[in-house]
């Protein structure tokens, strides 16, 4: 990657709304936030207080009604469709709550999914692939499908997966939802091992209070406005006074 | 950087990021692909498939069972047959387009997961229309051997016919068969029979995967099964 950027993420007054019949559903309204290059931040809030929307809207998954996004200070909304699936392609790594693998595949071809549209050759992918879910600790499951994978594992998958390209930000949309207390744990600890060692950015919209211990930033969403931002001196001076 | 980034945008419209690269998939991946989709989700298949296999056997059964009568002096292939093997055949289409119209819905979240992985609108048309040339592969050559099996067995079990006359107008080439004539009736047939089948998977899987290419992965992503 050729430039560096100091912020990865960059929204403006950010707004989008659904219209639902003569009501308009305010799912985010002028939200503006800066996330750092290797920052991890979690995104909390209640059940329709935006997150998943916040996510597409970064992800480039959706347009929004107003304001911006930037990804490494590229203004998405002017990216045209070829230019979209490049960004998701090759700066993005999405990682979700259902895991999202491709059923028909193995743990492998899933890995190399993203190498292939990026046009990456063969024994590179190959290479590349065994090396992210050996990472993982998948070593002994590359050639399994989605169906024969726990939980867990498939996450694990998906992990690997978003990191194919070595891209700038990882979006995970409550990536420990569907698992259990301590399979959760594991996925937070690795998500935050490899943003150490690879200077990833992680967003990560959550319910999960586990979270908060490895997040150097918490934005907490609510109607679709940021309702306060925590960063990690804060949350370390507030456990020293209890 | 900000302003750099809009002089650039307003010099060279969409071409603002000289980092951004090629997006692709070789033909050989998205037939990889389909091929595990048909391997995979075997039951989907054989429902889209038979609706084909019907369509072709009846077609196959018919056009032979018409040049063994043509061999023993009866009436041969009739024009009023050509509109009946339309309809069949229009019916045919039908249920691969809804058998596709389902598959389409069954796989929406895997649809969005394509697209955030990179992929094209024209990669997740590429893949249907692929899976659709397989089904239209496999669904014409089953029934071209079902047809085949019942022509046979009506020549068998047709005094008037008779298995040596169904043999030998097998081989010979019956100029009523439709883009086939000249060549031996079954050797025409088997080809007719498979291109039919898939040309008329590819036209009935073409709403389906426009469909399923124009979904917004957001939405694709939303829904739930
Ligand atoms: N496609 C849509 N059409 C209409 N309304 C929508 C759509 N997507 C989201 N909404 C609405 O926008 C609001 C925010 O939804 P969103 O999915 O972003 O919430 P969330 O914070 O992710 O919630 P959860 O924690 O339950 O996943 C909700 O009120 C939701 O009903
Ligand atoms: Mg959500």
């Amino acid at each position: 990657m050729a430039l560096r950027y100091e912020y990865t993420v960059e929204t403006e007054d950010l707004a989008k709304y659904y219209k639902m019949g003569v009501y308009i559903v305010k799912a985010l309204d002028g939200v503006n936030l800066k996330i750092r290059r290797g920052e991890y931040v979690s995104i909390m809030g209640p059940s329709g207080a935006g997150k998943t929307t916040l996510f597409n809207m970064i992800g480039g998954l959706d347009r929004p009604t107003r304001g911006k996004v930037y990804i490494d200070e590229v203004d998405i909304s002017k990216l045209d469709a070829y230019e979209l699936a490049w960004l998701r392609a090759r700066k993005i790594g999405y990682i979700f709550q259902t895991f999202n693998l491709i059923p028909v595949l193995s743990a492998m071809e899933n890995v190399m999914l993203p190498m292939i549209f990026a046009g990456v050759r063969r024994e590179e992918r190959i290479r590349r692939a065994r090396e992210l879910l050996e990472r993982v600790g998948l070593g002994e499951r590359l050639y399994h499908r989605p169906t024969e994978l726990s939980g867990g594992q498939q996450q694990r998958v998906a992990i690997a997966r978003a990191l194919a390209n070595d891209p700038a930000i990882i979006l995970a949309d409550e990536p420990t939802g569907n698992l259990d207390l301590q399979t959760g744990l594991e996925i937070i600890n690795l998500m935050r091992q490899l943003n150490k060692e690879k200077g990833v950015t992680i967003v990560t919209a959550t319910h999960d209070l586990k979270m908060i211990d490895v997040s150097d930033r918490i934005i907490y969403l609510r109607d679709g406005k940021v309702e306060r931002i925590e960063t990690r001196a804060e949350i370390a001076v507030e456990a020293e006074e209890f | 950087m900000r302003k750099f980034y809009t002089l650039l945008t307003l010099n060279l419209g969409s071409q603002m990021t000289a980092e951004i690269g090629e997006i692709r998939l070789p033909v050989s991946e998205a037939f990889y692909i389909s091929i595990q989709n048909v391997r995979r989700r075997f039951t989907r298949v054989a429902i889209t498939t038979a609706s084909v296999t019907l369509g072709i056997a009846f077609f196959v059964s018919l056009m032979m069972m018409a040049s063994f009568q043509a061999q023993t002096g009866g009436t041969g292939i009739q024009p009023y047959m050509y509109w009946l093997l339309f309809i069949s055949l229009l019916v045919c289409g039908v249920g691969i387009t809804n058998s596709m119209l389902i598959a389409v819905a069954e796989r929406y979240k895997e649809i969005g997961t394509y697209k955030c992985l990179g992929a094209l609108d024209r990669h997740i048309l590429e893949m249907f229309l692929i899976e659709a040339m397989l089904v239209g592969g496999i669904g014409g050559t089953s029934g071209y051997i079902i047809g085949l099996v019942a022509a046979i067995v009506y020549a068998f079990a047709n005094p008037a016919v008779g298995i040596t006359t169904a043999f030998s107008s097998l081989t010979q080439p019956n100029p009523a068969v439709p883009l086939a004539g000249t060549m031996p009736v079954a050797l025409g047939l088997l080809l007719l029979g498979i291109g039919i089948a898939v040309l008329l998977s590819l036209i009935a899987t073409l709403y389906p995967a426009y469909y399923a290419a124009r979904l917004n992965p957001a939405d694709a992503l939303r829904y739930e099964i």
